[in-house]
């Protein structure tokens, strides 16, 4: 998007050149003149010039007018310092304290609130008021994480309007009129959303604060410390507020080009996790059963040893919040050192990983194409370009609970640019509200809908499907502007989409691919080397097992060590439980881990991992962006950096990397991975570049070096079920096979090992809940509440029935991650029996 | 000097706000017309030709914030303000009361000139009685085939619905009436844009007042010349005037625009009771800076009562007469705003509250004449400052009470210090006085 032309304009008296258009308060600062605001924040969308703190003198205009709302044209001539304007600037600050109780000594906010800095600075030093002012029932919760003191409330609107016009929820009210109103919620109900935190950063005064961080610091005791939250894919750039080297807070580090300058309230409360007198500190060795304290250099021996006897009988497991260098370092360990090619990252897939019907062992070159094809730099999308593009398709993936910060950016463009949102899931999401059109899949049968997709969008080699998946398919494709759109997707099945790519010209600027991957920084682990089918830079390498391979193998000895790098399959990885059954066969298990779970519980030899808030290194975003992690508190215990630990073990078993620091390592990524040549920590810097933007992007590997194109674009890979649908129809599948549910999973937000290790976000924690359309749970019989036992194939879960309108008929949906099977049923047909009646 | 009716004409003939009577009366001729003959740039030529200044407070030409609308083939849309809630105002309550037919052939025919395929009547929600007869005639017009998808067969399309206010003064304003009618909160918004170029739904709208649009039947029968040929060159036409407060005649008066105010106060509404004398009027409603008995003479025009440093308003006098306490009048005033006040900007929310707690004091033995000057001072910080004009609302004619009054505050202030009996009654007596006949003003006057 061209930059908007430059104008120049008079702020009292000196020139002031500023973008045209750009709001006055904005434009001022550019000639380091300071406008006085408190309602205005960008962030929020169109200014409301509700508090009248910036009104200044326009040449030309009678009145004074608000800053915050008056765009700039060129030769606008702007007094900020006259007689007049400093009097109604007063004024407006004396009214403000009216009502205000002038705590300060005793409020969180003192020292770093924009209201004391506003009143020191603009306003009149002293109050003419002599009247009692008003008065509420004071700190009182708004929500289990904010406390509302509303004698504090200069009633700004920033909370309300984040609530009714960013994060869209809705509950936020201001209640009663004029001296009387208050912020509330409708019959006082908590405030439970999943973004509301940002309303304690968006207040200016003292009258929202976190319940965490109350009574905890004042801003001269802490510190800030920037780096990047890694609890999901959406990698939001945060400031740790640090005192005595221990987090207190998280504050959001504005980065237009990723989070926006909001955050969820995991990465805001998740914090607690790293500060958890649970951590594991010091490495475990197990012996007689019982793992116990060792030191480094026995540990480190000890997994050397076991590694060594393993040799290529070893497989890998990274998990999703490890960093590049963790990858990168582990992979190497297992392939170069140790000679075996099983490394996998992705806890069930991704594009082109075969199903377990074909046992996840298809042809290497088939399974890289699909990878090169989709995330090659000319089809990728920044988050930026879902401020441009005219249409935005959901596939596959509901961003809140994937990538949260992408349902805000996606609400954004639809609210404020009127961009059409198409939504295709086989679970209801909650963009549904905000889309022009949706449809629904049976459950896994995501590559069908895509197929049917691209075949309505005209690609070669597709043929339409009948029926309501093609009437979907159509109305869906209806919603696309070519060339200008985004699409932002998950699932493993989605080759279709490189057909729909091609149709929709997503080459074109502004337009493109976001892959949400299932792991934080799943993007960065893949195009390090954690795959099984390409090692770094997608280069080729002798295939290995995926995940589901890798844990068959262990079960049948056919592998005999496993390499858990901040993992916890037994959660976290399809089979879930199957995977304790597997990891107890194994010779050994190495686990790094911050808890002790479910497999540590397996584990011979624990190293102690370090938390986001201490490591330091890269990570890449899901559209491409290198940030920096950096250390914000020093290693608890005998927590020591991964890096380090891992160049160590490589040693012992004969990989000298010659890695001495987290620059060497990345140094050492980008020489192997060639569209990441030459990048370091200073060109990353504080906001993180996209290897996409670099020059080295051209060595992106080219799809015709990768080996057999498919030749039948239309057959797509199903997942597992008790029956294979025919290719066209597998959209209607669900409600053929009458009295039959197919179970879908989705991992909630709040399923996360972070909701049970933060105090703060417990309460959060989901219960397993079956959700059904309300036809089918009429015809089982069951209400909502009733306990059921869901099962199939000898796997059974247990859940609470939940009934929603907007549910497909046929289909069924279950929590992954909250250490059941429930994972294990995805796309599978199952039988429903009544367990117990509702509580 | 009479009064000089055009939208009052046989205000009181029964059955007037029946279709029949209404047609028999040559009502809707100018609409058939309207759709028949003339094209809307016609249309809008001739509303901006006769000068028309909008009756609902600011006095607008009508005809040129209708030019402002886009033309071209958006959807947009006509909002007539019934939202008449200005303590003082009742005008607009018996042109509907009596009279229907006449506005929703303005609004018709406004919505035509203006290329509005629906319009809206927002009406305030007390005037219950008012909006049934409203809502009947509606069915009545479009029965007859006034009002619909296809006007008297012509093609234009207006529909019209009539909408009741929830009980909020601020939704007259034209913004937050905008925002309420969509279902939010009714709140003022930020202007610019103005609703001419984004509205109601984000569409083009044009606003107008009930009288407004009333008129506008009778200046597309008989042409904008004529229309001029009333009232002054600025402020052409008649205007309904309510008088109330201390006048022996409390009702709605159509005058001729021009005419010496002291005429419509003692002529027509009687002046105020034997043996009293007036001694301050606000002569655009309550939010009109109040004028003395020295200004008595002044034209009753927009620009006459501007350059006097007043305004006309919605043409509503409320008459103080020497039995009234200014201070408690003040005090009257600021609740009524502090009451209203919506609470989105910060002056008027946090201005009208001190106002009135200090105006409290004043009448409750606290104040100092050094609370005087910071509320003559906290008004100046209110005027001009705000979001919308609510809060000037209240500002503007209690500076102009503490300021031409001044000596009666301090009086008062003296007086109540030492303690003397009898004033704390005085200033009750004067407060029922006004607000017996203010907001709540009987609605026919000399008519009934």
């Amino acid at each position: 998007m061209p930059d908007p032309p430059r104008i120049t304009l008079l702020v009292d008296g000196v020139e002031v050149e500023a973008p045209h258009g750009a709001m006055l308060v904005d434009a001022a600062k550019h000639g380091d003149v300071e406008i006085p605001v408190f309602c205005y924040e960008p962030k929020l969308g169109h200014p409301v010039g509700a508090c009248r703190m910036c009104v200044v003198e326009i040449e030309g205009i009678p009145k004074l007018q608000t800053a915050c709302s008056t765009p700039v044209r060129d030769g606008m001539v702007v007094y900020t310092q006259t007689e007049r304007v400093k009097e109604a600037q007063s004024a407006v600050v004396e009214f403000l304290l009216v009502n205000h109780p002038l705590d300060c000594p005793v409020c969180d906010k003192g020292g770093e609130c924009p209201l004391q800095d506003v009143a020191m600075g603009w306003g009149p030093g002293r109050s003419r008021s002599v009247d009692p002012k008003r008065h509420f029932q004071k700190p009182i919760p708004l929500s289990p994480l904010i406390k509302i003191d509303r004698e504090r409330c200069i009633l700004c609107y920033r909370c309300v309007r984040f609530s009714q016009e960013v994060a869209e929820d809705e509950q936020l009210q201001l209640l009663e009129r004029g001296s009387s109103t208050f912020v509330g919620t409708f019959d006082n109900r908590p405030y439970i959303a999943p973004f509301h935190g940002n309303i304690i950063e968006l207040c200016p005064v003292g009258a929202l604060t976190s319940d965490a961080y109350r009574f905890r610091a004042r801003p001269w005791d802490i510190e800030d410390a920037g780096t990047v939250c890694t609890l999901c894919p959406s990698q939001c750039n945060i400031k740790l507020t640090v005192r005595d080297e221990r987090i207190e807070r998280v504050l959001a580090r504005d980065n237009v080009d990723v989070d926006d300058g909001w955050l969820c309230d995991k990465g805001r409360f998740g914090y607690q996790m790293a500060e958890s007198g649970q951590r594991i500190t010091e490495p475990l060795i197990r012996a007689g059963g019982e793992l116990r304290p060792a030191g480094w250099a026995e540990a480190l021996e000890a997994a050397a040893a076991g590694l060594r006897e393993a040799g290529e009988r070893t497989a890998a497991i990274v998990g999703g919040s490890s960093s590049n260098e963790d990858g990168y370092l582990a992979q190497r360990i297992v392939r170069k050192a140790l000679g075996s090619p099983h490394v996998e990252s992705r806890p069930s897939g991704g594009p082109g990983v075969e199903s377990r019907r074909t046992g996840g062992r298809g042809p290497a070159g088939f399974l890289r194409q699909g990878l090169v094809e989709l995330s090659a730099p000319r089809l990728a999308a920044s988050v930026s370009d879902l401020d441009r593009a005219e249409s935005i398709l959901v596939l596959g993936t509901d961003p809140l609970h994937s990538m949260p910060i992408l349902d805000l950016r996606i609400r954004k463009a639809v609210r404020l640019r009127g961009a059409r949102l198409a939504v295709a899931t086989d679970r209801p999401s909650v963009l549904d509200g905000g889309a022009e059109e949706t449809a629904r899949y049976a459950p896994g049968f995501v590559g069908g809908f895509v197929s049917a997709l691209a075949a309505e969008l005209g690609a070669a080699g597709y043929e339409r499907a009948r029926g309501e998946l093609g009437a979907d398919a159509e109305r869906i494709a209806g919603a696309l502007k070519p060339g200008s759109t985004v699409i932002v997707w998950a699932g493993p099945d989605a080759r279709g989409l490189v057909g729909c790519a091609r149709a929709l010209r997503l080459e074109e600027d502004g337009a493109g691919l976001i892959e949400v991957p299932e792991g934080a920084n799943g993007r960065g682990l893949r195009e390090v080397g954690c795959l099984p089918v390409a090692g770094p830079g997608l280069s080729d390498v002798e295939q290995g097992l995926d995940a589901s391979g890798i844990r068959d193998a262990l079960e049948a000895g056919s592998l005999e060590a496993a390499l858990l790098v901040n993992a916890d399959p037994i959660r976290d990885f399809a089979g879930g439980p199957a995977w304790g059954e597997a990891l107890g066969k194994a010779k050994l298990v190495l686990a790094v881990s911050m808890f002790e779970d479910a497999s540590t519980r397996q584990a011979d030899v624990v190293f102690p991992a370090e938390s986001y808030a201490e490591k330091e290194g890269t990570v890449t975003h899901p559209d491409g962006r290198l940030q920096r992690l950096r250390p914000g508190t020093p290693h608890p215990g005998g927590v020591r950096p991964m890096w380090e630990v891992l160049a160590e073990l490589g040693a012992l078993l004969g990989e000298e990397t010659g890695v001495e620091s987290a620059p060497d390592a990345l140094a050492a990524i980008a020489s192997e991975v060639p569209f990441y040549a030459g990048i370091s920590h200073e060109e990353i810097g504080g906001t993180g570049i996209r290897w996409q933007e670099r020059a080295a992007a051209r060595y992106w590997p080219r799809v015709d070096d990768v080996g057999a194109r498919d030749e039948v674009p239309g057959r797509e890979v199903e997942p597992a079920g008790r029956t294979a649908p025919e290719p066209g129809d597998t959209g209607g599948r669900a409600e053929d096979v009458d009295g039959v549910i197919r179970v879908g999973t989705y991992r909630d937000l709040w399923a996360a090992e972070v909701t049970d290790r933060s105090p703060a976000l417990r309460f959060l924690a989901p219960r397993q809940a079956l959700e059904l359309a309300p036809r089918d749970a009429a015809r089982l019989g069951l209400g909502s509440g009733h306990e059921v036992e869901v099962r199939s194939n000898g796997t059974s879960v247990r859940a609470r029935v939940s009934i929603h309108e907007r549910v497909k008929p046929g289909s069924g949906f279950l929590i992954e991650g909250l250490g059941d099977r429930a994972a294990s049923l995805r796309g599978e047909l199952v039988e429903i029996s009544k367990a117990g009646e509702p509580e | 000097m009479p009064e000089t009716r055009m939208l009052y004409r046989r205000v009181d003939e029964p059955g007037l706000a029946s279709i029949e009577t209404y047609r028999r009366r040559g009502g809707y001729r100018s609409l058939t017309r309207t759709v028949k003959e003339i094209e809307p740039e016609e249309l809008l030529t001739t509303l901006q030709d006769s000068g028309l200044r909008g009756r609902g407070g600011a006095g607008f030409s009508m005809g040129k914030k209708a030019s402002f609308l886009p033309r071209g083939d958006t959807d947009k849309f006509l909002c007539c303000n019934a939202d008449e809630s200005e303590p003082g105002a009742f005008k607009d309550r018996e042109l509907m009361q009596k009279n229907p037919h006449q506005l929703i052939e303005g609004v018709a025919i406004a919505a035509i000139a203006a290329g509005a395929g629906w319009a809206f009547i927002f009406i305030r929600g007390e005037y219950a009685e008012v909006a049934d007869i409203l809502e009947g005639a509606v069915a009545e017009a479009y029965g007859a085939g006034f009002l619909g998808a296809d006007i008297l067969g012509s093609g234009q399309r207006v529909e019209l619905v009539v909408h009741r206010g929830a009980g909020a003064y601020i939704c007259g304003e034209e913004t937050a009436l905008l925002d309420s009618l969509e279902g939010k909160r009714g709140n003022p918004r930020l202007k610019p844009p103005f609703p001419a170029i984004q509205g109601l739904y984000g569409g083009p709208t044009l606003i107008n007042n009930v009288e407004t649009l009333s008129n506008v039947p009778h200046i597309v029968a008989n042409g904008a010349d004529w229309f001029k040929g009333f009232g002054t060159e600025q402020s052409p036409g008649t205007k309904v005037v309510s008088v109330s407060g201390c006048v022996q005649r409390p009702g709605n008066y159509e005058i001729e625009l021009g005419i010496p105010s002291r005429e419509l106060i003692y002529g027509l509404a009687g002046g105020p009771p034997e043996g009293r004398e007036v001694k301050a009027w606000f002569p655009g409603g309550s939010s009109a800076p109040v004028l003395t008995a020295a200004e008595l003479d002044l034209p009753y025009s927009f620009e006459a009562l501007a350059d006097a440093g007043s305004m006309l308003g919605s043409g509503s006098i409320i008459v103080a007469d020497d039995q009234v306490s200014i201070p408690a009048l003040a005090l009257r005033t600021a609740r009524f705003y502090h009451h209203e006040s919506c609470g989105k900007c910060t002056p008027c929310r946090e201005g009208t509250n001190w106002t009135v707690k200090m105006l409290e004091r004043v009448l409750s033995r606290e104040a100092t004449p050094m609370d005087l000057d910071i509320i003559a001072s906290v008004q100046d910080n209110i005027i001009g400052h705000c979001l919308c004009v609510l809060g000037d609302s209240m500002a503007m004619p209690v500076s102009s009470m503490v300021k031409k009054f001044r000596p009666e505050f301090e009086e008062y202030i003296r007086r109540v210090a030492s303690d003397s009996p009898g004033l704390g009654s005085d200033g009750a007596a004067g407060l029922h006085a006004l607000t017996g006949t203010s907001s709540l003003a009987p609605a026919s006057g000399p008519h009934a």
